[in-house]
């Protein structure tokens, strides 16, 4: 009697269950253990396998479809059931569904492989000794597919020799065809049915010419059979071409990487989220650029008379603090420039505080702690916060806290020979400073040449945020700032004290 | 019938460990407890950014491609248990029970509902009111607030995957795909309820309530 598979009970309360996909097809040969299907049920997922060895005779159910538990979800035929024992269980042909789409509808795969309405071999009656592969005496458009690789228990592909020679003659691939003599073993009629589908093959439509089985294999494997080369008959592809076409690309995807590479980096937390941010803001933020030539003879001037009074408890100044305090105060004036484009609400926010981000690399590692609430804040105070946030950085000391709620950043590289650049913007921020060196240049000063000391500041914007009028109102306001920086020190002398 | 009296479980700690290789060690020991060796285990671990699909994932649920995903930087994998997509990184302990239920009374239900006692029991033991939602597998706390998922896979009763509790966990990570195919429910983390808690101090009671409910 054939095999009744039932949708499975798994607990008590289990009422009914959904069958995700198939695993085999009609017509498929089924081994006891082997998975047949997979059931869902409530957020767990069962590989259904099956208890009997077999044929698939039918696929009751549709994938995607629920059922009750207890429900027929398939039949299986077992080894050497006739077509009356069959019959007889009631799987009669009339009820026979055609066999599902279950090919898994991969969205490159080329059209379903071996379709329910394979043409069949004509007449020639089938081989008694292999009920599995009978036609079962059902309307050609019925009947699952006919062709399917069969694998042997010892993996051996057994035929005649006559068979053999004719498809070594007709460029037959043996694997393909289901042998009807004993123990499976393929006979020349065999290999002549097969011949005989392959022409009734209705040609696919996009002139890729291949064996249905190959075509299978195929399309599980999402696989564009364009690149793939021929040796069956008259050119088609077959199933051992796609093997060794695999073959062959595993193994020259494993030489260029050999090739390639000489060794991988493994890449910290720290590191990936930052590729992340840097992605992220490259994908969202429009970047536009400004830049501006300073100079920086009064600042110069300004930060050694400074540090020559080097009174007690007070920091050093450097470049980095006075350029610090110098945004701190721009954006102090231009609030349209201490905000963020907040995508959800499709507005611009406005940050309460004044949070200058500094981008440091402590051993090839990017950080950029943050100097918080700059806004009333004394070039000396922000300094000395400066340097401890740096000097935690370096210890590798930095908590959180310490590098989030930034609200612009300022980014350094003249100390590397920079003359400008642009950096990316950390979101959610709308814009980054990027200084380049400090150095005598060569100016025009009242239509003379001159010798003056001058930096390039680059201002990396989010569109969304500012306008370029506006940013370059606000980085004219920076250089300004240090152009006179008197402004800078101003507030500054009560510290100390 | 066989009840759960004399079963034992063992308890292994991986660490922070990419999703393919705790597939890996999943696999291996369900291919002993499908050979009738080995004893009940449950991998707990935390995984980098990951995304997962179960079989049961529908493509609205995840707007970005796989590769969109991976640049922003998640491993994608599809894989066979329940439930749609969710999303798993550091600061969420997962737990995975590789378990007989064929010597644990042959009922899945049972199992979920037990993995969600163990996991309520859990954040009890921190104060954190939870609760089960009719029909939503996981673990809420209210009608929208979810804390902790589950997805399962079976074979012949040997499970495989299992829970994600949400302890500190950059929620925002969340946001590239619609968790478990839910879009009105919004993930939460316990460190929201009980500030700067860490997995490693989650750790020893869900051992504790997994061993009372399993052990």
């Amino acid at each position: 009697m054939p095999k009744v598979i039932r949708m499975p009970k798994l607990s008590d309360t289990m009422e009914e269950g959904t069958l995700l996909a198939w695993r085999k097809r009609v017509g498929d040969h089924i081994k006891r253990g082997e998975i047949l299907a997979d059931v869902e049920t409530d957020k767990a997922d069962m590989e259904f396998e099956s208890y009997t060895d077999g044929t698939i005779e039918k696929l009751v159910v549709e994938p995607g479809s629920t059922v009750e538990v207890g429900a027929t979800i398939a039949i299986i035929r077992l080894p050497g059931e006739t077509d009356a024992e069959v019959a007889a269980a009631g799987v009669e042909s009339s009820t026979l569904a055609p066999a599902p789409a279950v090919a898994p509808s991969l969205p490159r795969a080329p059209a379903p492989a071996v379709a329910p309405s394979l043409p069949q071999a004509p007449s020639e009656p089938p081989a008694p000794a292999s009920p599995a592969a009978q036609p079962l005496g059902l309307p050609p458009a019925l009947a699952g597919p006919r062709v399917t690789p069969l694998s042997f228990d010892d993996g051996r592909l057994r035929a005649t020799p006559a068979a053999r020679r004719c498809a070594e003659e007709r460029s037959v691939d043996l694997s393909e065809i289901e042998g009807s003599g004993p123990v499976g073993a393929i006979l020349l009629s065999d290999v002549d049915a097969y011949l005989r589908e392959l022409e009734a093959q209705t040609p696919e439509a996009d002139g890729v010419r291949a064996t249905p089985v190959a075509l299978r294999v195929a399309t599980d494997l999402g696989l564009d059979l364009e690149a793939v080369k021929g040796s069956g008959p008259s050119g088609r592809i077959t199933k051992s071409d796609v093997e060794a076409f695999l073959d062959r690309e595993k193994r020259q995807a494993v030489e260029r990487e050999g090739e390639l590479f000489t060794g991988v980096l493994q890449l910290s937390q720290k590191r990936k989220a930052l590729i992340r941010n840097m992605i992220r803001s490259k994908e969202e933020a429009p970047h536009f650029y400004v830049q501006m030539d300073v100079r920086a003879d009064a600042l110069r001037q300004l930060r050694d008379r400074v540090n020559a009074e080097s009174r007690k408890g007070r920091p050093r100044l450097t470049y980095t603090h006075l350029i610090i305090k110098a945004s701190a105060l721009a954006l102090e004036k231009f609030p349209d420039a201490n905000a963020t484009y907040r995508p959800e609400a499709r507005d611009v926010a406005l940050f309460g505080q004044i949070n200058v981000g500094l981008a440091v690399d402590v051993n090839d590692e990017l950080v950029a702690p943050t100097v918080k609430g700059c806004q009333g804040k004394s070039v000396f105070q922000l300094a000395e916060e400066a340097n401890q946030l740096i000097q935690r950085a370096r210890m590798r000391k930095l908590q959180p806290s310490d590098y989030s709620d930034g609200t612009f950043t300022i980014s350094n590289l003249g100390m590397f020979g920079v003359n400008g650049f642009y950096a990316i913007i950390t979101p959610p921020q709308s814009s980054i400073l990027s200084v380049g060196s400090i150095l005598p240049r060569a100016i025009v000063v009242n239509n003379e040449l001159a010798i003056g000391t001058v930096t390039t500041l680059g201002l990396s914007v989010d569109h969304r945020v500012l306008d370029g009028v506006k940013a370059a109102q606000f980085l004219g306001e920076i250089r300004r700032l240090l152009e006179n920086p008197e402004e800078l020190t101003r507030d500054a002398h009560e510290f100390g004290s | 019938m066989h009840t759960s009296s004399g079963a034992s479980i063992e308890i292994r700690k991986l660490g922070r460990i990419p999703f393919a290789e705790a597939l890996a060690v999943q696999n291996e020991l369900r291919e002993d407890r499908l050979a009738g060796a080995g004893t009940d285990t449950v991998l707990l671990l935390e995984h980098p950014d990951t995304i997962t699909f179960g079989r049961a994932s529908r493509p609205e649920n995840a707007p970005l491609s796989d590769s969109e995903l991976r640049c922003a930087g998640y491993e994608v994998f599809r894989i066979q248990r329940g439930g749609d997509v969710t999303y798993h990184g550091p600061g969420q302990l997962v737990g995975y029970p590789i378990f007989d239920l064929a010597q644990r009374g042959r009922d899945l239900h049972r199992y979920l509902r037990t993995l969600e006692s163990v996991l309520i029991e859990t954040l009890a033991a921190f104060g954190i009111p939870a609760c089960r939602r009719e029909g939503y597998t996981g673990v809420w706390i209210d009608e929208r607030r979810k804390i902790a998922s589950i997805g399962i896979g079976l074979r012949r009763w040997v499970t495989l995957h299992g829970f994600a509790l949400n302890v500190c966990c950059d929620l925002e990570r969340f946001d590239a795909v619609v968790p478990c195919g839910l879009p009105e429910a919004e993930m939460i983390n316990m460190c929201e309820f009980s500030a700067s808690l860490e997995v490693s101090e989650v750790l020893p009671r869900l051992e504790a309530a997994l061993c009372k409910e399993f052990g």
